[in-house]
């Protein structure tokens, strides 16, 4: 046989330009696997600088003979050192450790992205590989990916021995050190330099023996013309690397497992992974929920929590049994038990202050008491972390950890840095602009959480703004809860119709617009909404048929006709996949042109709308369901208060009025319906802030009310939600966009129904959403109204979220919408606001086959990730909204003093939270609140009681009814401005 | 791990650096094993195949084991007037990164199987060879994608090793397109020979024509792709195969040149035409 060995013979013209690399890469079942792929290298790789002729002629084209335009500057920008104009070229920990330089306006320009950094990069974090693509997508930036690991010149092999990450260094010396010498053939003497960043410093001696000019990242934002400002945007710890060594033997905290280990460990069952989370009310008990355990895993203390912040995912192991713990009963504030701590101070021999070993102490004695033996649960520690969710956040600097000197002078200084979350530590900040930045709302990142640092440390981002003040704290709240609120980007707008806000409907029923579209003029249609709603998704008709039933119907907004699957529009509305409602401000998921004007329903213009039609009999019960894409004129749009007077008015006898009660009366039955499958009324504590209309600033803050209209709209709403839910699905059984609701574990009411039944005597049932509906039915209390809502709004904390999925990924009985009791739920109703509802009318529209299906909304891949997003930016945007009502309700507060009735909702041994309804909002109220000198407390875990004896005496139980006084305090030491509770 | 075919659109490279008409290096050796009617060897990437043909023989007893194997070229009976190409793969266990035994009577694999009977049947002779059976054995040696293409290449490399009458090269070879169905990009660019990791990642199809022709042999494609893209990948696909048949040529008439110089055969008419340089 002859030999297959000779495959790469050295006459082969091509030997010479292939290389093969090999990855080795393990599994998530712990297989380890070996990858060979192939690369071939070439010389058409162009440098991309406009300098250059040689490359331009080289150039490649796409299929379509186009040529990828240059991207490097003829003149970049000189510096100090390199006046002739330079281009960088950072490594991969660069843009790890500071990408917000990078992202920065006033300098960083003219970049080479190495192939092997953003290799790299995208390994170890796909955020700010995303964020880098973006820059090397965005023009003025002139950020040029250059494929080193292609190009025969800038390509090496790995030697014996080498590590990985020591043959990428010196890949990108290779490649810098090319690109310099390239540049010079191209105009000798007066080339821009190719100055390597990088904070290791390994790396930079060795690009300084090699004759490659190089910098650290301080050393680089020293030499820029106002550096100074920048400076502080270069991480910690990256600083500290270069500036000194490690001293050995100062760890803190445990070291982690390594990676095999846990991996290794969470195979076997033996180690747990999860989403570490933290207690609202005590910053150093944590806990995991991990699929091993139908409960969640405690976590206590910081030796045990280990370094891991909110969200991070973690791997824990479980301590022996005589380590479980009880659940803290006891509020420990980070602010309040840290404060005096000094930030520059090397942290000494133990991690675990003395002020928090007093509070531990009081959690030991009552473990050690005698009933708390049977309540211990399973308690874990961290060893390991998987994945961090570090993100950007918002804080501001602790006032008492400035030092004096750091007030004055343009040293650098260390501050600690107090989250807007609760749930983040406080970060440990280096920087140069103290005085600057004290009073304001500054946004940070962590860098580091070493061993040897008692708290993270981080790096300042942007100022923005004096605290309090409407422009800083309202960015601040859609930065927490990272709603994009940038102005549309042009290309966005340029997807608008071109006729701007004169477009019409068409005036001629020839007109291509019309196709497949019903004539729904002549229906007496309108809408209803909240007073001043500006984008109107829906609208609704009734008219008596001549058979005795009903039609009726729900008119959407055709958003889909307006923005077309893929484009730049639809790209960014996917992105945003909401709108966000602050109490003074609305931050839209489509531009303006299209929410407020061309998509809503506005009355008396003709507008496109997507329209589900019923037949109904006087039961509310469906004869016979269609959709059909159409064009409606909107007879009204009344606002919720003007259709309910109109109702009640019985002198009003005209159609549309009788149509809306006839719409009443229907809703009523729906609504019956509903209630007898099991679905629950959940509340949850709404209120509106009343603005001043001229300086909008708060003056009051009013419960929401009720009115039927209210529910005279919803229940159309869910009524057309599941029509077009079955009917997509039967469409597309594999990908059509619903959403589900999952039934809560039984597990999570057990504290609830337990303490109902110690304190009131009521039971809770929680065998099916309708056991639930009739048992929270029965929690009353004759003398209390409130008492019902009360426990309905803890009831509905027990609940798990509502999803958008994708129906591929469940099977049928998991579709279940809980909380509604409906088989199957989606959403379309509201596609101005919300991206799923936008997906559902396209899958609706293929459905009924008015257009063909667009393939984004069949394929399963895409529409599980925009599922995945749609879900985070919901939950963040009732967040948000939730924290400017709070924000508000404090400035409407503000000065003034005001006695309330409030409830209790929760005990602690050394305080209680109490719920006033008035402004939706809940308050700590600790012992040492009640007087002073802090008067003794006994707490009975058992009944859920807290009695005071010595400078103050009184009892406080669960659900108890309080009189408080409710004020607004600025806590002088952190700056921080709160609602302030007390009891009288 | 490397960048995924998405980073296209960054510098019009690959994810292994080629651009979008490129062929990966293939290589292709014939007669690799003398005791056979036929063989070769053969390489597009690192997608290694062999072949190995024996016949076209008169049926005796029948042999066992050939289990798994396709035939085409008409009814399969012996009393057929056409010989009959029956194409057996065996796939290593080594060849891709997820060992994995496969499975007697794979359904892929008797796929493979039928199209590749097929394709050769429309260009081999067979009328010429009543009753008989030429049996095409083929090994999956290593994989890295368009594994159809290579072993259609192969399989036509040993068949004109075996001497089997044929009316030209049957040559493959697979073509993509730059983004994803969903991605639905009317710009995309179309792509020439995909590697595992493309064929994984985005739309492709396998093609094979028949030599210089634009006759299309087979054509296969099994993921899903807007139709007005089709059109693009299907030309640069077939354009791809005019090169492979250049590759192929180039193999048989230096292998033809070298035994004629080493003298294994003698010089016949028909080779002095031969091009050999
Ligand atoms: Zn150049």
């Amino acid at each position: 046989m002859a030999s297959l060995k000779r495959s790469l013979q050295s006459d082969d013209p091509y030997a010479a330009n292939i290389a093969s690399k090999v990855y080795v890469r393990s599994t998530k079942s712990g297989k380890v696997q070996k990858i060979v792929r192939e690369v071939y290298l070439r010389t058409d790789i162009p440098c991309s600088s406009k300098l250059c002729r040689q490359c331009l002629d080289a150039a490649p084209r796409d299929a379509a003979g186009r040529r990828v335009g240059f991207v490097l500057s003829e003149r970049p920008a000189g510096t100090k050192v390199y006046p002739q104009g330079h281009y960088l070229v950072p490594d991969t920990n660069a843009f790890l450790s500071a990408m917000d330089l990078f992202e920065h306006g006033s300098a960083f320009y003219d970049v080479v992205v190495l192939q092997i950094v953003l290799e790299e990069l995208r390994n170890r974090s796909l955020p700010l590989y995303n964020r880098l693509v973006a820059l090397t997508k965005s023009d003025e930036k002139r950020f040029y990916v250059f494929f080193n690991e292609f190009r025969l010149e800038t390509y090496i092999t790995r030697d014996d021995g080498e590590t990985v990450n020591d043959r990428n260094d010196r890949a990108v010396r290779k490649a810098a050190k090319w690109y310099g010498q390239h540049l010079a053939k191209t105009q000798p003497g007066q080339a821009p330099a190719v100055v390597m960043l990088s904070n290791d410093r390994d790396n930079l001696r060795k690009a300084k023996l090699d004759g490659i000019p190089a910098c650290s990242l301080a050393e680089y934002v020293g030499q820029l013309k106002d550096g100074e400002a920048l400076l502080d945007m270069i991480p910690e710890s990256q600083d500290r690397d270069i500036t000194r060594e490690k001293k050995p033997g100062e760890s803190l905290y445990p070291e982690y497992f390594s990676m095999s280990k846990t991996m290794t460990g969470v195979k076997n069952g033996l180690l747990h992974q999860g989403i570490f989370n933290v207690s609202p009310y005590n910053y150093l008990e944590g806990s995991i929920r991990v699929p091993a355990f139908p409960k969640a895993l405690l976590i206590l203390g910081r030796e045990n929590i280990n370094r891991a912040i909110d969200g991070d995912v973690v791997v824990v192991e479980v301590l022996p049994k005589d380590q479980w713990k009880v659940p803290s009963t006891q509020v420990i504030e980070e602010e309040s038990i840290t404060k005096d701590e000094n930030p520059d101070a090397e942290e000494g021999d133990n991690i675990v202050s003395q002020q928090e070993r007093k509070a531990l102490q009081e959690e030991v004695r009552r473990t050690h008491s005698k009933s708390s033996e049977s309540l211990a649960q399973p308690t874990a520690r961290v060893v390991g972390v998987i994945k961090r969710n570090w993100r950007q956040y918002v804080g501001h600097i602790d006032q008492s950890s400035v030092s004096q000197t750091g007030q004055q002078g343009r040293k650098q200084d260390s501050v600690f840095v107090i989250p807007m979350d609760k749930k983040i530590p406080k970060i440990r900040l280096r920087t140069r602009q103290v005085a600057e930045l004290l009073g304001k709302r500054i946004l940070i990142g962590i860098d580091a959480w070493d061993r040897s640092s008692r708290h993270p440390t981080g790096h300042f981002i942007r100022s923005l703004g004096e605290l309090e003040t409407k422009a800083a704290e309202t960015e601040a709240l859609l930065l927490e809860y990272d709603v994009q609120y940038r102005p549309f980007p042009k290309t966005v707008l340029d997807c608008l119709p071109k006729e701007g806000h004169d477009w019409k409907v068409p005036a001629s029923t020839d007109d291509p617009g019309w196709r497949d579209r019903e004539d729904l003029r002549d229906l007496l249609i309108c809408s209803i909404d909240p007073i001043g709603c500006q984008d109107i998704d829906d609208a609704l008709h009734s008219r008596p048929l001549a058979n005795g039933n009903i039609e009726v119907g729900v008119h959407i907004a055709d958003v889909s006709h307006f923005v077309k699957p893929n484009n730049a529009m639809d790209a960014e509305a996917s992105i945003r996949a909401t709108s966000v409602y602050l109490v003074d401000k609305r931050i839209d998921m489509l531009p303006m042109l299209l929410g407020t004007d061309l998509c809503s329903l506005k009355p008396y213009v003709e507008r496109y709308a997507f329209s589900v039609i019923w037949e109904m009999n006087a039961d509310a019960d469906i004869v016979n369901a269609r959709f059909t894409k159409s064009v409606i004129k909107s007879r009204e749009a009344f606002s919720y208060e003007q259709a309910q007077l109109r109702v009640d008015d019985a002198s009003q006898q005209d159609e549309l009025t009788k149509s809306i009660r006839t719409l009443l009366a229907l809703s009523r039955k729906l609504k019956q319906k509903r209630l007898d499958a099991g679905a629950l009324s959940l509340s949850s504590p709404e209120v509106k802030v009343q603005m001043e209309s001229e300086t909008s600033d708060p003056i009051d803050v009013k419960l929401k009310k009720l009115l039927d209209t209210m529910s005279l709209v919803e229940e159309f709403m869910l009524l057309a939600n599941t029509s077009v839910a079955a009917k997509i699905y039967s469409a597309f059984p594999q990908t059509a966009i619903l959403r589900r609701h999952a039934a809560p574990p039984k597990t999570n009411f057990d504290e609830l129904a337990n303490q109902l039944r110690v304190k009131k005597g009521l039971e809770l049932n929680v065998e099916s959403s309708r056991a639930l509906a009739d048992s929270l039915d029965a929690c009353v209390e004759p003398s209390e109204p409130f008492f019902n809502t009360l426990i309905r709004i803890m009831a509905t904390r027990c609940m798990m979220s509502a999803e958008y999925f994708c129906s591929g990924t469940q099977a049928y009985p998991e579709f279940r919408h809980y909380g509604l009791a409906s088989e199957i739920y989606t959403h379309f109703t509201s596609p101005i606001r919300r991206y799923a509802d936008l997906v559902a009318h396209r899958q609706l529209a293929a459905a009924i086959e008015y257009e063909a299906v667009d393939p984004s909304v069949r394929s399963r891949g895409r529409l599980e990730a925009v599922c995945k997003n749609i879900n985070v930016r919901h939950r963040n945007a009732q967040l948000a909204g939730r924290a400017s009502i709070a924000y508000y309700v404090g400035q409407a507060l503000r000065g003034k003093a005001t006695d309330e009735d409030g409830f209790v909702m929760k005990i602690f041994s050394n305080g209680f939270v109490v719920l006033v309804p008035r402004f939706g909002i809940e308050g700590l109220i600790r012992l040492r609140d009640l007087a002073d000198p802090e008067p003794q407390a006994e707490y009975d875990a058992e009944t859920n009681t807290l009695t005071t004896s010595g400078s103050r005496e009184v009892k406080v139980e669960l659900f108890q009814k309080v009189r408080v006084r409710v004020t607004d305090q600025k806590d002088e030491t952190t700056g921080k401005r709160g609602v302030k509770m007390e009891l009288l | 791990m490397p960048l995924d075919t998405s980073a296209y659109g960054l510098a019009l490279l690959r994810v292994d650096g080629r651009r979008w008409n490129e062929l990966r290096r293939m290589h292709a050796q014939i007669r690799t094993q003398a005791a056979a009617d036929g063989s070769s060897y053969l390489e597009m990437g690192h997608t290694k195949v062999m072949c190995v043909v024996t016949g076209p023989s008169e049926p005796g007893p029948r042999r066992g084991g050939l289990g798994g194997t396709a035939s085409g070229g008409g009814a399969s009976s012996a009393q057929s007037k056409d010989a009959e190409v029956a194409v057996s793969i065996v796939v290593a266990g080594f060849s891709s990164v997820d060992r994995k035994r496969p499975g007697r009577g794979d359904k892929r694999i008797l796929e493979l199987q039928s199209t590749i009977s097929s394709a050769l049947a429309a260009s081999l002779h067979t009328h010429l060879f009543p009753h008989s059976t030429i049996s095409i054995s083929l090994h999956v040696l290593s994989q890295d994608g368009s594994l159809l293409a290579a072993l259609i290449n192969a399989a036509t490399l040993a068949c004109v090793d075996a001497g089997i009458p044929m009316t030209d090269y049957v040559v493959a070879c697979t073509a993509g397109s730059t983004s994803t169905y969903a991605a639905n990009d009317e710009a995309a660019d179309p792509l020439l020979d995909l590697n595992h990791q493309e064929e994984q990642e985005l739309p492709g199809l396998t093609v094979a024509t028949l030599g210089q022709t634009d006759r299309v042999a087979v054509l296969v494609c099994e993921s899903r792709v807007q139709v007005s893209r089709l059109e693009g990948m299907l030309a640069v696909g077939v354009d791809g195969c005019k090169q492979v048949r250049e590759i192929l040529d180039r193999v048989v008439r230096d292998k033809g040149h070298r035994m004629l110089l080493e003298g294994t055969v003698e010089r016949g008419a028909g080779l002095d035409d031969m091009e050999v340089d």
